[in-house]
């Protein structure tokens, strides 16, 4: 229902941020960023006038087996507008930046992610486990995690 | 005035009964004192009795009206219309493990329930049940009343220090904090009573009630301030902070179970008999009452005031602990104390008004 | 001179008021609260990990596991998602039913709401009789789809059947019983001075630290952003409906509560105007037997009861989902309880865990 951002708005970033890449032929296209950027680029959008994304609403993280996406979905309410930023990651060594500094209210998002996908936020104020406990092993929500059973009672299997 | 109709009030049978007992009692043991004390003993008795009794109808009554009040059947499996339910809980209770938490100071812990519970199974000694039929006739019976009412701030504050809990902990001092501050409200309310009177006898309190109209009529300010200061006093909402579940879990019972816990349960339902009891022979005339013989008069005003509490308890939100504290120093203790001016204005004001004549 | 010191409190994952598994570290001076952590997660289950496993249309009765006090909504939004993704056209006489439905849940919700707050505050009176409502509305539920929980009734294309005999007499009946019961609530609890005491003027949030916590749902509303994605985006036919999208002032707990109390007269009014303007028709788009939507990513959001409620669906054009995340509003909103209980009283704090009225569910997933 909601607008994705128009190809002005789109070159707009582009023209602020060289370094920006998106692909003009896609129906709604995501903005990529490389990491070192993406406070600047968030900032940008948020404070920009022509731009306002004033909300960060979602934010997430794909494994794509070769590698990692950040998601941020952003939205203006005062252009009505919805813009993705993505940002690619290494598989071996997930690092970005945090964006709470921009906007404060992903801190849990961003330690759901660390939780479940092992992505670590440099710069996070207090990035623990939030969701599965302190001492849980692995990243659920990676494609190549493998549930290691629970002990089993020996006394209860046949046999053993 | 020539006594036309004999007066035909139970309370004279029990006297009778009495009379006739002791004469019984005197010819078997030959010996005044062996049978004083085996009256008091039976006395001490009947007001335990009185006391469990209290607690296990009360718990009826409480489900009861509770259930009444939301639209509920309540308890209706035990015994006819769930009679019996509180003598099931009962059994349930007494039957169950006696849990001691890790780290508690077990002497103070275990003293806890039974302090409490001493104190107010002790003031029914004064209590003037009819004419003539107290335990302890004593003629500072309200100043006897309102210092060993006082003493049950203790146990709280002492179950809820032993019991190694922080919520137990917090509720022990909210505990001390609130009766500390709703005591004094609570005797200057009294007080008023006692200037109308010129006597701290209860018998002699109520029967004053006889010539001169109820003091709830007289003194209606102070009624309300005692009902008020009787809620906090026997932690019932809205002033329930002490076992506030919603914030504390059960307060100062938190590690409490079984026959212990029941133990703070009875305390709490004797406590509710006990203001009742108070307001009633304080405010409401007592034992007096047109055509119906005394004991119904006396056990259908407490019965009304129990109820009159446990209506409270089922309408209102709890209050905060600030406004708890703020309620009592900031609007009831002045208000007492301006109750306690006007009594003496008017009192003065009466008396010159007869000595005109 | 005196030393104090602070102590911690831990409130749950057992506590009588701590809505389902909550946690809370509350760091305390006294009575008053220096500091509240939330600890979650006790009531995880991965629900975003089991959806990758298995088919679009296998998800869905997954979102009923979420926020389990509104379902319907949960339904709602996730099919919403699939269907923008897929690009399916939903027949409108289903489009009508979900709205309807959405809204009945969401007042069944909202009362659940203030149930929980009056039994906060101790008046458990309150409580039952919320829930008398809301077990007219499971009525009506159990009538459409025979479950009085997890209903797993909207589908991807519509709705499973349609509205069986006599759901719409019964429908219309609860909704003009509505007014007269919620004006019994405003007698027993707006009414009494007690109640307003223990909610005006405290955990106040101001416009600034709501946006700043990304907080969504009643909760911005109540400080006086008319923030309601109904309204916002239009999705389904809300444009087509009449409603007022309720916001507060002071963004306190008795602004929070009054909020919700008003959308459940809203919620009234929407569910009023479907059943008049309820369409003749199927209930049920045509799905492919293997549905497979194209490859494509999206997120999208509705309105639940309690916020945002926004799904990012990643497809790889086989039948089952690449990657979900589920934007759980009550997970969000969780951030804003710090700033909501930091130098209140504990009583407060217990109100405000109510008002921010997290569902354990959600917030862990």
């Amino acid at each position: 229902m909601k607008n994705y951002a128009s190809s002005e708005k789109l070159a707009i970033i582009k023209e602020a941020f060289p370094d920006v890449e998106y692909d003009e032929a896609e129906r709604q296209p995501a903005v990529f960023v490389s990491g070192d950027n993406l406070n600047n680029l968030l900032t940008f959008l948020r404070d920009n006038d022509g731009l306002m994304f004033g909300r960060l609403e979602n934010v997430t993280s794909v494994d794509w087996k070769t590698h990692f996406e950040m998601v941020y979905s952003l939205f203006s309410w005062e252009n009505y507008e919805a813009v993705t930023v993505k940002v690619k990651l290494d598989h071996d060594k997930p690092v970005v930046p945090s964006v709470t500094s921009v906007f404060p209210g992903v801190e849990f998002e961003e330690r759901e992610v660390f939780d479940l996908m092992g992505i670590e936020f440099t710069n996070h104020p207090d990035l623990r486990r939030i969701l599965l406990a302190d001492d849980f092993e692995g990243h659920p929500l990676r494609k190549d995690y493998k549930q290691t059973m629970p002990p089993r009672v020996r006394h209860l299997v046949k046999g053993e | 005035m020539p006594q036309i109709f004999p007066k035909f009030y139970p309370q004279n049978l029990v006297t009778m009964a009495v009379d006739f007992i002791e004469q019984i009692l005197l010819y078997i043991f030959g010996n005044q004192f062996v049978v004083d004390c085996i009256f008091k003993f039976m006395g001490i008795g009947a007001i335990l009795g009185v006391i469990s009794l209290a607690a296990m109808l009360f718990t009826y009554e409480e489900r009861k009206v509770c259930a009444f009040m939301q639209k509920r059947i309540g308890p209706n499996r035990v015994g006819p219309y769930g009679l019996l339910q509180s003598m099931a809980d009962t059994l349930k209770l007494m039957t169950k493990e006696d849990i001691i938490p890790l780290g508690c100071d077990r002497v103070v812990w275990a003293l806890a329930p039974m302090l409490l519970f001493a104190p107010s199974a002790l003031i029914y000694a004064f209590y003037t049940f009819d004419d003539g039929v107290v335990l302890a006739d004593v003629n500072i019976g309200l100043f006897l009343l309102l210092a060993i009412s006082s003493q049950a701030v203790l146990p709280f504050l002492m179950g809820g220090y032993a019991s190694n809990s922080k919520y137990a902990l917090i509720g022990g001092m909210r505990t001390v904090a609130q009766m500390i501050s709703y005591e004094a409200p609570m005797a200057f309310s009294l007080l008023g009573v006692v200037m109308i009177t010129g006597s701290m006898n209860i018998g002699d309190i109520v029967k004053m009630q006889g010539e001169l109209p109820w003091f709830v009529f007289l003194q209606p300010i102070a009624f309300i301030i005692y009902i008020i200061c009787a809620t906090a006093e026997t932690n019932r909402t809205p002033f329930d902070l002490v076992e506030d579940e919603s914030e504390i879990v059960a307060g100062p019972f938190t590690e409490y179970s079984g026959m212990r816990w029941a133990l703070f349960f009875m305390a709490e339902y004797a406590n509710l008999l006990s203001v009742s009891i108070i307001a009633t022979t304080l405010f409401l005339g007592g034992w007096q009452g047109p055509i119906l013989p005394a004991p119904v008069w006396f056990w259908g005003k407490v019965l009304v005031m129990v109820f009159l509490f446990m209506w409270f308890r089922w309408t209102f939100p709890r209050t905060r602990v600030d406004q708890l504290l703020e309620f009592s120093w900031k609007v009831l203790l002045p208000l007492a104390l301006v109750n306690l001016l006007l009594t003496g204005i008017g009192m003065y004001s009466v008396k010159e008004f007869f000595a005109s004549f | 001179m005196l030393k104090t010191e602070t102590y911690t409190l831990n409130m749950g994952p057992q506590h009588p008021s701590t809505h389902g598994v909550l946690r809370v570290e509350l760091e305390l001076d006294g009575e008053s609260i220096v500091k509240v952590k939330p600890i979650i997660g006790y009531l995880h289950r991965g629900i975003e990990k089991l959806m990758e496993s298995r088919t679009y249309i296998q998800c869905v009765p997954y979102t009923d596991r979420l926020d389990y006090v509104s379902s319907m909504n949960n339904n709602f939004g996730f099919c919403h998602a699939v269907e923008e993704l897929a690009q399916i056209e939903v027949p409108r006489r289903a489009e009508y039913i979900r709205v309807m439905m959405a809204e009945l849940n969401r007042i069944a919700s909202h009362l659940v709401f203030m149930g929980t707050l009056s039994i906060d505050l101790g008046a458990s009176t309150g409580h039952l009789y919320a829930f008398r409502d809301r077990e007219d509305v499971l009525d009506l539920f159990d009538l459409v789809c025979g479950a009085r929980m997890t209903f797993h009734y909207i589908r991807i294309g519509g709705v499973i059947r349609d509205l069986p005999a006599g759901f719409i007499e019964k429908a219309k009946a609860f909704i003009d019983k509505l007014p007269e019961r919620m004006a019994e609530y405003d007698e027993l609890l707006t009414g009494n001075e007690i109640f307003v005491r223990r909610l005006k003027g405290r955990s106040v949030m101001t416009k600034e630290m709501v946006l700043s916590h990304n907080m969504t749902g009643p909760n911005v509303r109540a400080s006086g952003i008319p923030f309601d994605i109904r309204r916002v985006d239009g999705y389904s036919i809300y444009p087509e409906l009449e409603f007022k999208v309720i916001t507060g002032r002071e963004g306190d707990n008795w602004d929070r509560y009054r909020v919700r109390f008003e959308e459940i007269l809203e919620s009234a009014k929407i569910v009023r105007q479907c059943i008049e303007g309820l369409p003749e028709g199927p209930v049920m788009a045509k799905l492919p037997a293997v549905f497979k939507p194209p490859k494509g990513e999206i997120y999208s959001r509705t309105e639940g009861t309690r916020g945002e409620l926004g799904f990012y669906i990643v497809s790889d054009g086989t039948p089952k989902p690449y990657r979900v995340h589920i934007r759980r509003p009550s997970f969000v909103n969780m951030q804003g309880l710090n700033d909501m209980c930091a130098g209140y009283y504990i009583g407060d704090s217990v109100a405000a865990f109510s008002t921010i009225d997290p569902l354990m569910g959600e917030v862990d997933c």
